[in-house]
């Protein structure tokens, strides 16, 4: 019987069951999706990083080293497990094509590399080491789809080439925010190649289980070992690799909470409408002695029934999804591990979707707990206040903007040229990088000297980054890497204070400031090199905090340069700004050929191009997310719209029925109808608008935070955010009226004469 | 023959006022008075729907008034019938589905059992050819008795009935009355608020209720066809006094 009134009741209704079937099935696809992209991402993750054995340490060094120092450091260590030392042939980009596809564009620093023997392994497709084999060379995954390389298609190194015999993964380099790339060459051909590139080492070290890797660090510093180059640890390897494809999943949960909150709403609004259709129905059966709580179940089981279906449709569609979302993890990662795990996982998450839209039906249901038979059964009282049923269409309206516009913005935040500014590099037009080659500084000093010439250079700033002992106001010593310079002239953003304007002043990157427990208007000794002139510690005050993700997110900014400071110069940079920004490209294009092409220790790039480079990835994924997001926006607010309509008309249509029995037209009743939807669409757009833009900042920003991107504001596109945005979603909304107004044809004058169970 | 309803003392807001009377087994009483007298009030305090302020009502051994909501509506499911002017139903089940759904639920009978009671109570009360009808497609006369049936699903001890005519042309409202005094026949109580004094007059005696007191009785006795006419002028006249 229970079986029969359930199925009846979805057969006459099938407008209602169909749409609450929608919003249990998205909830459910929702967060199952989340769950299994995270699950398979980091599990990706964890099984790249132990079949590959990454490093817990790893510096790079250009110029010499001793071997036999680097042996007796860790062995008098008790916390290393291994040590070695590799070999990177890094080469100038403007030397490398593959499959006849120039890198002189890339911003990478592209090298070749024989295969390890302890740990830190290249591995292929199958998480297999590769082993070339002479004149084969094997290709970072991550250029695959860049540069649409395949197999076959040849490498050329100057004049020499290579074969590409397949496509690596490195553990520690996979991500585009990593700034090498290795190329696995056989032992021959690296040997072969060498004359062509500029040797650099990779100093790894594997650490014993427990070790404190900060500990480490220090240690390695202090005992004045090769440091010429970036540090790299493990953590902060698994955080870049997890970046470009977490923001996407980050954006995919944003947005499955964001439907869960209108499925909760929507089908609140259903359930109270349909206990005020049956009101009467109801009445009869606690009338005829069904107890109050089995009518709440016979209602509840329909519901339930609802959801199993929802749930199951969820979890195909979640796994249909995640085929194309999860393509680019899979290729840079390699299938996931514990599969066996992460499935019931997403089951878990899917079947937690629709626990929380059920236990909201519950309680919406206790509510005909609480009318007297007699009100029932007159059809007397309401369930709560009389319902508006246009107000859930404004609600759904702001939501479904919101959706759309907060991974918008963000993608369109890290896309604009701005957003370096967030992440510790000025806000420039061209970069150019003078690193990991001999004579850094002269170099660097040559360049802006030419710089300083060229007419068409509006204005250019010349950083020098050293490593200095310092000492923290509690008197721990603490190494710092140091950039000096006039950060005036391209200032980053800071989250607190401002850029250091005289030698007494540093800032501090908000990395540094956590670990370094300092804040604005503390002072840190700082110990410049100052030859046999032995003046003592520079006294700096900390003058502002900023948020930075380059050279491992621990870095300073200072302006020591230029007081008798012999500090080496580990690497430079130079940001500058042209007259015409139009001409960024082209600048960049001919200061190549002039320059860079011949040293392979510049590079330069205009700073659109140094993002697309680094953040690439992440755009990609943000904007898959953000087509998703709009699409699933524009659909909810449809079906709600739709529904919630038919509801209204359902409700008044015996009103609707006397205002044609008194000589209303069709169309006069629509327009009353679409007036009024529109009343709640145009404030909801406005609120989402303001919503996407305000609060969606703020949770925004505790995403991008993940990233290392501290106190972020958002850069916007003003037509997708005051154009596009709003007119697909009243357009959803314009289209949902007309269909749902069809009904408003088929009201008859005479409904409202009376309307009767019976025939006579 | 056995005390069936025990009221006394019962008492609901300004409606009813200390309303006190009994009915025996096999009685058929009818409840008579003005719109707004209480008469439908009083049914609902009667079975348990609602919530009396005071009083005492008793079914069979049970006091009524103290028990919970469960418990008064395992009561109604078990020893009570209804039939209301409205012909509740269930729209998404067709009839004999509508008239087995309460015994149904009781799951005391086997299911089988249940829809040959059914069947059987269709006959008797002529609407046996429309049990899987839906319930739109029925007259309003067929569909009361359908709802008679239902009430009489559990076997009943006593039967209420709020103006089951009121809603229906003259040889429907006949044929439901009808039905009333062959269930009553069968030996189930009676206590049916209505206007009709046609109604009235087949009962065995009226209540009279004016502003929540009752306030006057009238006894006709057993009910035969062949003083029906006299019996209705009876009523009308007794009315009449009590200034209706």
């Amino acid at each position: 019987m229970k079986k029969r009134l359930i199925v009846n009741d979805l057969q006459a209704n099938k407008l209602v069951a169909v749409s609450t079937c929608i919003f249990m099935a998205a909830s459910a696809m929702l967060l199952g999706l989340s769950i299994l992209l995270f699950g398979s991402l980091s599990s990706s993750i964890d099984c790249l990083m132990e079949t590959a054995q990454t490093p817990d340490f790893l510096q790079m060094h250009a110029g010499e080293i001793d071997e036999e120092e680097l042996a007796l450091f860790s062995e008098e260590r008790g916390d290393v497990e291994a040590m070695q030392v590799c070999r990177f042939l890094n080469l100038q980009n403007s030397q490398l094509s593959i499959g006849g596809k120039s890198l002189i564009d890339n911003m990478q620093d592209n090298g070749l590399c024989c295969q390890n023997h302890s740990f830190d392994f290249l591995i292929d497709a199958e998480n297999k080491r590769i082993q070339p084999d002479p004149g084969e060379v094997y290709v970072p995954v991550c250029y695959k789809r860049e540069y649409g390389i395949q197999t076959g298609d040849v490498m050329q190194i100057g004049l020499q080439e290579l074969g590409v015999a397949g496509f690596l993964r490195d553990s520690q380099m996979n991500s585009m925010m990593a700034s090498s790339k290795r190329f696995l060459v056989n032992q021959a051909d690296y040997e072969r190649m060498r004359p062509l590139g500029h040797e650099e080492y990779l100093i790894e070290f594997k650490l014993r289980e427990g070790s404190d890797t900060n500990a480490f660090s220090t240690a390695y510093e202090d005992a004045g070992l090769p440091g010429n180059g970036p540090t790299i640890t493990y953590p902060l390897v698994k955080m870049m690799n997890a970046l470009s494809d977490g923001m996407m999943i980050l954006v995919i949960l944003l947005v499955s909470a964001v439907v869960l909150f209108i499925s909760m709403l929507c089908i609140r609004y259903i359930i109270l409408t349909q206990l005020e259709k049956d009101k009467r129905e109801i009445g009869l059966l606690k009338a005829v002695g069904i107890s109050k709580r089995d009518v709440r179940s016979l209602y509840f089981s329909k519901y339930l029934l609802l959801s199993v279906f929802g749930c199951l449709v969820g979890v195909i569609a979640a796994l249909i999804a995640a085929e194309p979302l999860g393509a680019q993890m899979r290729e840079l990662y390699g299938e996931a591990g514990h599969m066996d795990l992460i499935y019931p996982l997403m089951i878990l998450g899917s079947l937690a979707a629709e626990g929380i839209i059920l236990l909201s039906v519950y309680r919406t249901l206790g509510k005909m707990e609480k009318m007297s038979v007699v009100r029932a059964l007159y059809g007397q009282g309401n369930y709560g206040k009389k319902k508006n049923l246009y107000l859930p269409i404004g609600i759904i309206t702001a939501s479904a903007v919101f959706m759309i516009l907060v991974p918008w913005n963000i993608q369109s935040t890290i896309a604009a040229p701005g957003f370096v500014t967030y992440m510790g590099i000025g806000e420039s037009q061209v970069r150019i990088d003078i690193r990991q080659t001999e004579a850094v500084e002269e170099k660097a000093k040559a360049a802006a000297r030419e710089i300083e010439q060229d007419a068409l250079v509006r204005d250019y700033a010349l950083m020098h980054t050293g490593s200095y002992k310092t000492v923290l106001p509690d008197g721990t010593a603490y190494n710092l890497m140091i950039e000096n310079g006039d950060h005036g002239r391209f200032p980053v953003r800071y989250l607190e204070g401002s850029h250091p304007d005289s030698r007494d002043e540093i800032a501090v990157s908000i990395l540094n400031s956590k670990e370094m427990n300092v804040h604005v208007g503390d002072t840190i000794r700082v110990y410049p090199d100052l030859g046999d002139n032995h003046a003592g510690p520079v006294s700096c005050t900390v003058c502002g905090i900023y948020s930075d993700v380059t050279n491992g997110g621990k870095t300073a900014k200072a302006c020591l340069a230029g007081y008798e400071d012999q500090t080496p110069v580990m690497w430079s940079v130079i940001y500058l700004s042209l007259e015409d920004d139009r001409l960024a490209g082209a600048w960049v294009e001919a200061y190549r050929t002039k320059y860079s092409s011949h040293d392979d220790g510049i590079k330069a790039a205009t700073i659109a191009d140094y993002i697309r480079g680094t953040y690439g990835q992440t755009i990609r994924n943000i904007q898959k997310a953000a087509v998703v997001s709009a699409a699933s926006a524009c659909l909810i607010l449809f079906v709600v719209t739709l529904l919630l309509l038919r509801l209204a008309i359902w409700r008044e249509r015996s009103d609707s029925s006397l205002k044609k029995a008194l000589g209303f037209t069709s169309a006069d009743i629509k327009e009353a109808y679409v007036k009024k939807t529109f009343q709640y669409v145009l404030p909801g757009i406005a609120v989402g608008c303001f919503a996407g833009i305000v609060p969606g900042q703020s949770l925004a920003g505790a995403l991008l935070g993940s990233m290392g991107a501290y106190g972020f504001h958002f850069i916007i596109n003003p037509i997708a955010v005051f154009v596009v945005a709003p007119v697909a979603i009243a357009a959803a909304a314009a289209l949902a009226t007309w269909a749902s107004l069809k009904e408003v044809g088929r009201i008859r004058a005479y409904e409202c004469l009376g309307a009767r169970t019976g025939n006579d | 023959m056995g005390t069936v309803l025990t009221v006394r003392d019962l008492c609901k807001g300004d409606i009813l006022k200390s309303i006190g009377f009994e009915i025996q087994e096999g009685e058929m009483i009818a409840l008579m008075g003005p719109s707004g007298s209480g008469k439908s009030t009083l049914l609902y305090n009667v079975s348990g729907m609602d919530q009396a302020d005071g009083g005492e009502v008793r079914l069979g051994g049970i006091e009524i008034v103290g028990l919970r909501e469960d418990e008064k509506a395992r009561l109604r499911l078990n020893q009570m019938g209804f039939v209301f002017q409205q012909m509740n139903v269930l729209a998404n089940l067709n009839i004999i589905d509508n008239i087995v759904l309460p015994a149904v639920h009781a799951k005391k009978k086997q299911r089988r059992e249940l829809y040959k009671r059914a069947r059987a109570l269709m006959d008797g009360f002529h609407i046996g050819d429309l049990a899987e009808r839906r319930v739109h497609e029925v007259s309003g006369g067929q569909l009361q008795r359908a709802c008679i049936c239902r009430s009489m699903m559990m076997e009943p001890e006593i039967l209420f009935a709020d103006e089951p005519t009121g809603a229906l042309n003259q040889a429907a409202a006949m044929d439901v009355m009808e039905a009333f005094l062959q269930i009553n026949r069968a030996g189930t109580s009676i206590l049916m608020a209505t206007h009709d004094s046609k109604n009235a007059g087949v009962c065995e005696r009226i209540l009279y209720i004016l502003d929540g007191e009752i306030k006057g009785e009238l006894k006709l006795g057993k009910y035969t066809r062949d003083d029906a006419k006299e019996r209705e002028k009876k009523t009308l006249r007794w009315l009449d006094e009590m200034g209706w």
